[in-house]
This record gives C-alpha cells, sequence and structure tokens, in this order.
C-alpha cells in the first residue's frame, strides 16, 4: 500500500513540474525540462468525494530545486510537510502544536517513489511503463496519463496535467480515482529559476 | 532503571485491568432516558470532517483526514479515511449492514472496517439499550451507565471542566474504548480523543476541520443513488 500510495502522492505532487517549459513533444518536454533549476508556487487542493457535499479544500505550497530536492507543504486543513533532500526523504506532521516526523512507515518506501520523480522531473512522462501518455495542444497543453497493467487498478483512472502556452507554467493537475472522486490542484504565484535557501529543504518550520 | 521498567509494567497491568468503577448511585433502577444524563450525542444528521492524529506506544504514527456522515435517527454510518495528499484509503457505510466500499491494505480488514463504524457510533449516537444505573463517580462526576443489547456496558460521564467522556466496557466488565470530548469550542466534536485498548493499544486525537448538518433524509439520498 505504501508504494501505491506514495506513487499516487508523487504524481499528485510532482508530475507537473517538467511541465512549466511548453513543449510540442515529449522528447522537446525533455529538453525544457533541463532548463529548470529551481521552481516553486502556491496550490489549491480540492478533493471531491460523493460522501462530501462541497470539495475539501487544502492549501499549501511547493518547492523544487534541481537535482532533487523537494518540499511539498500543506498548510491546511492537515498541516504536513514532505521534504526530500539529497537522497534523504521526511515527512512530518502537527502533533501537539509543533512539526513531528511521521513515523508510520511511508517514508522509508518514499524514497523508491522520488527516485521515479527524479524522472519526471526530467520531462520522461512518456519513459515510465505504469502510464500511457498523450500530449494535445489547444488553449493549453493537456498532458493524459493513463495508467497500463493492474499497480493502479482501482485508484487512479486518469491524470489531466494542463498548462498555460503563453506563460509555460503549470495551471492545474486533474487526478481522477473513479466516477465519483478526483483531487484537483490549481497552481498559482509559480515562480522559475528563483533562488532558493537551502534551508527550505531541510527545515521543517 | 528497573525501577522505571516495574512502574511502567504496574502502569500496563492496571489499564489493561481498568473494569467498571463503582458509582455512588442515585437512581439505582433508573430506567428512563432522562436529561439527567450526559447526553453528547448527534440530535439530527450530520457531516464532519476531522484532522486525525494516530499514535501507537505514545509516538506520533501518522495523520489523516476523517470524513463522517452520521444520522442519529436511523444509525446510518457513512465514512472515509484519506492523506492529505487526498488519496483516500478507507471507503465504508452502514445502513446498518456493513458495505467496504474501499479498503486499501492495512485498512482491508473486516475487524477494521467494524471497529470503525463502531467506534463512529460510539461517539456520535446514543448507547442503545437501557440506562441500568446513574450517579456519580467518587470525584463527584455525573455518569449514567447504559448496557446495550450485545450486553457490552457504556458509562458516559460529565466532568466538568474537562469535559465529557465515554468509556466502553465487554458484557464482563473489561475496558475497551475510551472518548473524551474535549470543551474547546462551541462544537462538542472540536476535539476528540479516542483511545483503544487491542492487541496494539492506540490513540486517535481527533480536530474538526468542518461539521456541517445535513437536510433531508439520508435514507432517501441514498436509495436514489441507488437507482442511479
Amino acid at each position: 500500500m505504501q508504494k501505491r500510495l506514495l506513487t499516487f502522492l508523487s504524481l499528485g505532487l510532482f508530475v507537473l513540474l517538467p511541465c512549466f517549459a511548453f513543449a510540442d513533444s515529449f522528447e522537446q518536454l525533455r529538453k525544457d525540462a533541463a532548463n529548470i533549476i529551481t521552481v516553486q508556487a502556491r496550490f489549491v487542493q480540492k478533493k471531491q468525494m460523493k460522501i462530501l457535499s462541497k470539495p475539501l479544500i487544502s492549501e499549501g505550497r511547493f518547492f523544487y530545486a534541481a537535482p532533487d530536492s523537494f518540499r511539498w507543504e500543506y498548510f491546511k486543513p492537515l498541516r504536513t510537510i514532505v521534504i526530500s533532500s539529497k537522497g534523504e526523504a521526511k515527512r512530518y506532521i502537527m502533533s501537539d502544536g509543533k512539526m513531528a516526523e511521521d513515523k508510520s512507515g511511508g517514508v522509508q518506501a518514499m524514497r523508491i517513489v522520488l527516485n521515479e520523480v527524479v524522472n519526471w522531473m526530467s520531462g520522461k512522462f512518456d519513459r515510465n511503463p505504469s502510464f500511457k501518455a498523450s500530449l494535445k495542444e489547444g488553449t493549453n497543453t493537456l498532458i493524459t496519463l493513463i495508467p497500463e497493467g493492474q499497480n493502479m487498478a482501482g485508484m487512479i483512472e486518469k491524470i489531466e496535467i494542463s498548462v498555460a502556452k503563453k506563460s509555460m507554467a503549470i495551471k492545474s493537475v486533474k487526478i481522477i480515482e473513479g466516477e465519483n472522486a478526483a483531487t484537483i490542484i490549481d497552481f498559482s504565484d509559480v515562480e522559475i529559476n528563483k533562488a532558493i535557501n537551502d534551508s527550505v529543504f531541510q527545515d521543517v518550520e | 532503571m528497573k525501577g522505571i521498567r516495574l512502574l511502567i509494567l504496574t502502569a500496563l497491568l492496571l489499564a489493561s485491568c481498568q473494569t467498571l468503577p463503582a458509582i455512588n448511585s442515585i437512581l439505582p433502577q433508573a430506567g428512563s432516558k432522562d436529561s439527567v444524563c450526559p447526553s453528547p450525542f448527534l440530535k439530527e444528521s450530520y457531516r464532519l470532517v476531522h484532522a486525525v492524529e494516530v499514535r501507537m506506544a505514545g509516538d506520533t504514527g501518522g495523520a489523516i483526514i476523517g470524513i463522517t456522515v452520521a444520522d442519529p435517527a436511523t444509525r446510518f454510518v457513512s465514512c472515509a479515511i484519506m492523506t492529505a495528499e487526498g488519496m483516500v484509503l478507507f471507503e465504508a457505510e452502514a445502513t446498518p449492514l456493513l458495505k467496504v466500499i474501499r479498503a486499501l491494505p492495512p485498512f482491508d480488514s473486516k475487524n477494521f472496517a467494524e471497529n470503525m463504524i463502531n467506534d463512529i457510533k460510539l461517539i456520535f449516537f446514543a448507547p442503545e439499550g437501557n440506562i441500568r444505573t446513574k450517579g456519580t463517580l467518587p470525584d463527584g462526576a455525573n455518569i449514567c451507565r447504559w448496557q446495550e443489547k450485545s450486553g457490552a456496558w457504556i458509562d458516559v460521564i460529565a466532568r466538568l471542566p474537562e469535559g465529557i467522556e465515554i468509556n466502553r466496557y465487554s458484557a464482563y466488565g473489561s475496558w475497551q474504548r475510551r472518548i473524551k470530548l474535549i470543551p474547546i469550542a462551541e462544537n462538542v466534536y472540536q476535539r476528540i480523543e479516542l483511545m483503544a485498548k487491542e492487541t496494539f493499544n492506540y490513540s486517535l486525537i481527533m480536530t474538526l476541520i468542518e461539521a456541517e448538518p445535513i437536510e433531508g433524509d439520508l435514507k432517501t439520498e441514498k436509495t436514489k443513488d441507488s437507482e442511479e
């Protein structure tokens, strides 16, 4: 479960990053991704489920620095931080008013997933055998990932990543889990190649 | 060091042997469910979303989001567990027939689903069965003791200013669950602490994210969905 969870998490969090550059093809996407040194943005996550009368809204911020440093942080409703730096990944949760390391065991598996994330960061959308990737041009560039095989069966039906053509910035990621459930992440205040202090990938506070 | 180990062992033994506390009964044959009894339970259908911190052996074990839909009139329960990242780990409903809609390991055992639904009912629904005793505890707290059809005992205790406590014991009087409703805001479910005695004891600290009453009949809504 941990691997599936973290694969889901990594897709939700990181699949978008190479898309900050517009591309006509996956090959071009990989070339453009090579120019990305840092990315930071705010996000709003909307969780839709049958049991919810209205989407559950989460807000947060993420940071990336090449080659493999991440920080994915939720401010609310549940304060959590995933930090990965120099091959070491940790997850923190709010406990008794301070951030405490999540010891549920998912972090170990996270290392495996983050190795895969590095591939995503390199724009290698079409090189993951778990997904069939397609790219469609329109007002925005739409990348669609459809799971292949049984690994994601019953968990993810489809992932749609929308990238603004002119600004070359990611607009949204939609993870469709089934008929009645989806996770939509809308991004804002995207900044590419702006300096990020190393402490962002080390300190939880 | 030996002293500390002995102390911990003694504490664990005492905790594992907790039994029904003695009540200074004021109405020993109480059969009515009057207003003397603490009643922190739902009066109407509600949807509640909580941040849930899981602790095992005192350590923080993880954090999840819990969604509960509960109707006290029909005792219908629908619930889901998801990660902060939005992944649904578990979803089930009890009409009262238990139906698991999604369960990823390690949430895929039948015991987990049953325990979760029972815990939700213990928190949000008034006990089924009869009040056997009501009175006060030695510390002055008001208590009502219920016995369910299964024989299990449920104590509902109002202890001011700490809040309301719900304890469940087996038919033989062995402690199984403790719920604490901490009165830190207007909503009685703002902070819920659940302590469970299982093979591996655990506790949950639930902090309310949002709560809303549900208008209309949940059963009607459910039937409509089924027809679709």
